[in-house]
């Protein structure tokens, strides 16, 4: 049976997504125009057409894209509240920020035009007519040496850094590590031992200015009250000496140690494994429903709705996977979660079809994974979302799509509607 | 007599339709068989990692295998066949989604260096997965290729998933240039459309 083929299902924003497919127009006029053009074809797909941060890949992205027209940006060489310098954009474009979605555009476009994309996001805020970034004065730097390193340590324990780094600068001990910035998108304490995550790079020189600076919107703050130049360039050192290695650089036992280790902390922690699992798995993509415009649906994250037609055999509303005990996977119990994942039996012992839901390849999750999937699952805040059952389309209809699919060899089209069919409204 | 015959031709003939019928309405689509003979063979056709000589890589290549299998690659990177997925060209692509902005075909990972990922360097994979960023700058659709989610993965294991790749048998498998239609917009806002077809020799 061809059934793989359809689980093509993922892709369905295809109308709107030919605006960042297509090739622009030969770019002319000033700066601005320029700026538009490229932006148009390559920023719009996180940015969003307005620059507010909200394209139809941003719900799934953490952190968040940055929200232009606020004007208030985390990566910057300027005093805390103050708006970037040109460079310090062109920077973030050129070097892209490490740990984010944001790649490296040096490779991909010339200095002129990322030259020109930052004079067009500059027009989307205000602020950048009316104010003049304050450039901070950085201090006489100090070369790293196990002195510094050690006097960063005090600092990082004066400071309390570990109260959202950790104490070991991995998250040991910390009161929280996952935060929302000023827009409520949720955003995670940097791990201080992968430099290769932290977004604006991890020269001692950039881990010196996320301190001096702060990060606005975010809750790291600016340490320029209650640190000398000094203190703040030994502090830098010593973050820089949390450093691991990195596993690509690891020799076989240090790889085994290290993914031991993760085994450890997955069995610790298994909603931070479960959430990790449920990201990178794709569930949010279906489960939950999107506008026409392609933007998840407020506050409804998860909770299903989503009209799956799998031609000829009916319309499969996506279920609820929130916590919610009517309506979500509050009542079923861990074993028929993990049944419906691996092996595509619905709580009531109906069939569902080897695609969308693509539970042949989740039938290889190890017990650890699906076990930590349930654990997540469970956490998600309850939204109640009665979603209806599938329903079967008009019988001749069916039945000559069936003719066509086993007689014909016709694949079963998938068509994929926008809106909520559930309770919670919004419905198409 | 020959009314007779005539009748019972009819008969027959509406009992076999009314029969035909009744078997396409009862006979599950995919449900005759248990799960596991889906899901089986695409998780075993996953290439091991076994034959790597260098016990880091070898580790590296295994997290990669998980996350490849686990992630759903295969449910559309593969290439359809005249029975299902042909399991022998694991990542061949050539699957086919005929949508309102053109006609996509999946790609080859492979690490054939004329037809797949031979020629692309880590660096541009990676970006891909974390990005959805092509080599040429070009920004993929997230929903038809989910990098949104797949961007959530650790910079280790995107590496290890491009380790995984790099060990994959090659297969040379050209794979068609995406057709975009001429307007692309008329059904913005409407019910967008995905077809997954199997012929993917020609895209028209």
């Amino acid at each position: 049976m061809r059934y793989g083929s359809a689980i093509a299902a993922l892709a369905f924003a295809a109308a709107l997504g030919a605006s960042t497919y297509l090739r622009a127009a030969q770019p002319a006029g000033d700066a601005v125009t320029r700026g538009r053009a490229i932006y148009q074809e390559r920023c719009v797909e996180c940015h969003g057409v307005s620059g507010k941060g909200d394209g139809r890949a941003s719900a799934f992205l953490t952190p968040r894209p940055r929200d232009f027209a606020a004007g208030r940006y985390k990566i910057r060489s300027t005093e805390t509240g103050s708006i970037p310098t040109d460079d310090d954009l062109i920077q973030s474009v050129r070097q892209g920020l490490y740990g984010s979605a944001m790649p490296a555009w040096s490779t991909l476009l010339s200095d002129a035009q990322i030259r020109d994309v930052v004079v067009y996001i500059k027009t989307l805020s205000p602020r950048f007519m009316a104010e003049q970034p304050a450039v901070v004065s950085l201090g006489p730097q100090v070369p790293s040496s196990p002195e510094s390193v050690a006097r960063g340590q005090a600092v990082y324990e004066r400071m309390q850094c570990g109260k959202c780094h950790g104490s070991d600068g991995r998250g040991a001990n910390a009161v929280a590590t996952d935060f929302q910035d000023d827009w409520g998108q949720p955003l995670n304490a940097a791990n201080l031992a992968e430099p290769w995550t932290f977004h604006g790079g991890s020269t001692s020189r950039e881990i010196y200015l996320r301190f001096r600076t702060g990060m606005s919107g975010t809750p790291m703050p600016s340490f320029r009250e209650s640190a000398t130049d000094a203190e703040m360039w030994d502090l830098a050192n010593y973050v820089g000496s949390l450093a691991r290695k990195p596993v690509w650089s690891m020799s076989a036992d240090e790889l085994k140690a290290q993914y031991a280790s993760e085994e450890a902390g997955a069995k610790a922690d298994p909603v931070k494994r479960g959430k990790y699992l449920v990201d990178t798995h794709l569930c949010a993509i279906c489960h939950s429903p999107i506008d026409e415009q392609s933007h998840l649906l407020r506050g409804m994250y998860m909770a299903g709705g989503q009209v799956m037609r799998v031609v000829p055999f009916g319309d499969y509303p996506t279920a609820n996977l929130t916590s919610d005990k009517a309506t979500g996977l509050g009542n079923w119990s861990d074993d028929e979660i993990k049944r419906a994942v691996t092996r595509g039996i619905m709580r009531d012992g109906t069939r569902m079809p080897p695609y969308p839901m693509d539970w042949t390849a989740f039938s290889a999750l190890t017990p650890d994974d699906l076990n930590a999937m349930v654990a997540y699952l469970r956490s998600i805040p309850p939204v109640s979302n009665n979603v209806p059952p599938p329903t079967r389309p008009f019988l001749p209809i069916y039945l000559w799509g069936k003719f066509k699919m086993l007689m014909l060899q016709v694949d079963p089209p998938i068509v994929i509607f926008p809106g909520n069919v559930g309770s919670a409204g919004g419905s198409r | 007599m020959k009314k007779i015959l005539k009748w019972t031709a009819i008969a027959v003939l509406v009992l076999a339709v009314a029969g035909f019928s009744a078997f396409l309405y009862f006979i599950p689509p995919f449900f005759i068989a248990a799960p596991e003979t889906f899901s089986k063979p695409m998780v075993d056709a996953a290439p091991g990692v076994a034959d790597i000589k260098d016990p880091a890589e070898r580790m590296l290549a295994e997290r990669g295998k998980y996350l490849v299998v686990t992630g759903g690659c295969m449910g559309c990177h593969q290439t359809p066949g005249p029975q299902g997925p042909d399991m022998t060209k694991y990542l061949a692509g050539g699957m086919q989604f005929h949508t309102d902005a053109g006609t996509f075909v999946t790609k080859n990972l492979t690490p054939d260096t004329q037809t797949g990922l031979g020629g692309r360097t880590d660096e541009d994979v990676k970006r891909v997965l974390r990005c959805g960023v092509l080599p040429d700058g070009r920004v993929t659709m997230y929903r038809l290729m989910p990098w949104g989610s797949y961007s959530s993965w650790t910079d280790e294991d995107r590496h290890a998933v491009v380790v995984y790749l790099r060990h994959l048998p090659p297969v040379r498998h050209q794979i068609p240039d995406p057709v975009m239609q001429r307007t692309p917009f008329k059904t913005a806002g409407a019910m967008e459309e995905v077809y997954a077809g199997r012929d993917y020799s020609v895209v028209k």
